[in-house]
């Protein structure tokens, strides 16, 4: 069976068809490793569509990961949206905002073309090139910052925002209305482009930051909207505590959901069942304590546990570290392959 | 004064923290030096009753970071207008505590939020800011004769950093006179055994605990060797 058809079988709700679980990681896939095997370094490679198409499908190519993932930032957005980012020449560092200089909806910079806003031009491009090469046989994933996550970690200082949310509810709103238009429009722009998934990284919005009922107000209303504007299949991806807002997270409508280990699988699994069964969840070895630390014996066990504990794609639900050993990418690739074949069948009755 | 007025007005100033109330505080706190009450009593009563509350409703998952943020407001408006008036010889520490972000990360808010609660709890915190450099933490020790390093990250990049602090200490000869704690998103206790650090605070409230803990531990000590020198 195909990675493409495995994964999205998945994603449609039919794991029952597949050959074995999915592995993989839809949002950063790359690390240093990766870089130095096809001479695709940071910061280069955000900018550079030969070099982000290699770096995003590396850990496919070396480890037989079961999709190929594009960008490796979380700042694309923002960006567009006339943030400074800072990329750190010279060195290998997460691009990060030189400074936070938006303190209302007004001070936002709308491009006049999205399609050539910043980094986006660069992004459409490495899809392209990915859907050329694994087209129907692995699944390309762009994955972006949706706007809670984009204005509250990069447009807006963090602190000052998150105060909103209770004392200028209607400020905070008014960011996320005025703006919908353009992450919606950068979703369908790397849909048109070849990406078979969408995942939305909604990172900020985990209940380490915001409450329920904060998520359902702001959060929950502007995810279902773009999720109902998309025509691809969609992840909503959110690393941190996420327990208390999975129901929530399935409600934003999304193909499936994606954790970190900071959320139960078995738990989460409770959860979601009750109100979509079988719907699928996607996680949640952890990326540094397990998957970039090691040793193998323990990814193994980790996975196996994982799969045992309901994950219907088993992923790290966060960014591999970026000194991450190929070597245990591989192990957890093929930990999935041992653990996961066939899958293990559920007694519905 | 009668005690109720006092108390009222103590109420007041735990009230404004609770519910993340500057001007509430910072009103409060006027009121009780022009009632001439004693500021650190104000303090210790009022604005440090609040954030005990806050600490405890954010364990319980009924406050989160927003709520956090605008408390640790509301304290430190209060706290503006009384520490002024605490005369030296009142300024009762528990210890010294340096505090700061690893190198590499420029997340602060959990920073912030443990120092609010530490210095509720009557540490002596001493704020050397994000990204900080690693011999920093260890020179700022020294020269503030701190007994304990409090480092945070939110990122697993930067974890890291705190190895290298960890390990700086070993190099100077400093560990386990200084002990250390660690916390922040991507900190684990598993971390924590894997670096060697003295202990490590799944939250703001938990490393309150903790650092009483350390602090506790260092002060046994210093009485053992007292003891022993006396023999």
């Amino acid at each position: 069976m195909m990675p493409y058809d495995r994964f999205m079988a998945v994603l449609s709700g039919k794991k029952e068809n597949v050959d074995r679980i999915p592995c993989t990681n839809s949002v950063s896939v790359c690390t240093i490793e990766f870089m130095k095997a096809y001479d695709a370094y940071w910061p280069a490679a955000h900018k550079d569509p030969v070099k982000m198409a290699k770096l995003g499908s590396a850990a496919h190519r070396l480890c037989g990961l079961d999709n190929v993932s594009v960008p490796f930032c979380m700042t694309v957005e923002a960006e567009a949206l006339g943030a400074v980012i800072d990329f750190h020449e010279d060195t290998i560092k997460w691009p990060s905002i030189r400074e936070f200089q938006v303190k209302d909806p007004s001070d936002l910079k709308f491009p006049k073309d999205v399609s050539k806003a910043g980094r986006v031009p660069v992004i459409i491009e490495a899809i392209k090139k990915l859907k050329k090469e694994f087209g129907g046989k692995v699944p390309v994933n762009a994955y972006m910052a949706p706007p809670f996550t984009s204005i509250s970690s990069y447009l807006v200082d963090s602190v000052t925002f998150l105060k909103w949310l209770r004392t200028s509810p209607e400020k905070v709103h008014q960011f996320c209305k005025d703006t919908l238009d353009l992450y919606i429009e950068i979703a369908n722009l790397y849909k048109d482009a070849g990406a078979d998934v969408i995942t939305l990284h909604e990172m900020g919005a985990s209940t380490d930051n915001i409450s329920p009922k904060h998520f359902e107000e702001f959060v929950k209303p502007y995810l279902r909207e773009i999720i109902g504007h998309l025509k691809s299949p969609t992840i909503l991806n959110i690393c941190g505590s996420a327990l208390l807002i999975v129901s929530k997270m399935v409600e934003c409508g999304a193909s499936a959901i994606a954790v970190d280990e900071r959320t139960p699988i078995n738990e989460a699994r409770n959860f979601v069942d009750k109100i979509r069964p079988g719907y699928p969840i996607i996680g949640n070895v952890p990326a540094f304590e397990v998957i970039h630390l090691g040793p193998i014996e323990r990814i193994r066990e980790f996975v196996r546990k994982d799969i045992e504990d309901g994950a219907d794609m088993v992923a790290p639900g966060c960014d591999f570290w970026l000194e991450t050993p190929t070597e245990h990418v591989k192990a957890f690739v093929q930990a999935v392959n041992k653990f996961g074949t066939p899958p293990p069948r559920k007694n519905l009755f | 004064m009668s005690e109720s007025k006092k108390e009222s007005i103590f109420k007041r100033l735990a009230e404004a923290v609770v519910i993340g109330d500057t001007k509430m505080a910072e009103e409060g706190a006027k009121e009780a030096l022009a009632e001439g009450i004693q500021p650190y009593e104000a303090v210790i009563n009022g604005l440090a009753e609040g954030m005990k509350v806050v600490g405890e409703k954010y364990e319980t998952k009924e406050y989160f970071l927003p709520d956090m943020l605008l408390s640790a407001d509301a304290m430190y408006a209060g706290l503006n207008i009384l520490t002024p008036h605490i005369p030296k010889s009142e300024m009762k520490s528990k210890g010294k505590i340096i505090l700061g972000v690893v190198e590499g990360d420029v997340h602060d808010i959990g920073k912030n939020i443990v120092k609010v609660m530490l210095t509720a709890a009557g540490y002596d915190v001493v704020d050397i800011g994000r990204d900080v450099p690693t011999p920093e933490f260890i020179e700022k020790a020294k020269s503030e004769g701190a007994q304990v390093i409090a480092m945070s990250t939110l990122m697993t990049p930067t974890l890291m950093s705190m190895k290298a602090v960890e390990d700086q200490l070993k190099e100077v000869g400093l560990k386990g006179k200084v002990k250390t704690i660690i916390g922040g998103g991507s900190v684990s206790e598993e971390w924590r055994a894997k670096i060697g650090s003295d202990a490590y605070g799944k939250d703001a409230m938990e490393a309150v605990d903790k650092v009483k803990m350390l602090i506790d531990s260092i002060m046994a000590a210093v009485e053992v060797m007292k003891k022993e020198k006396k023999e």
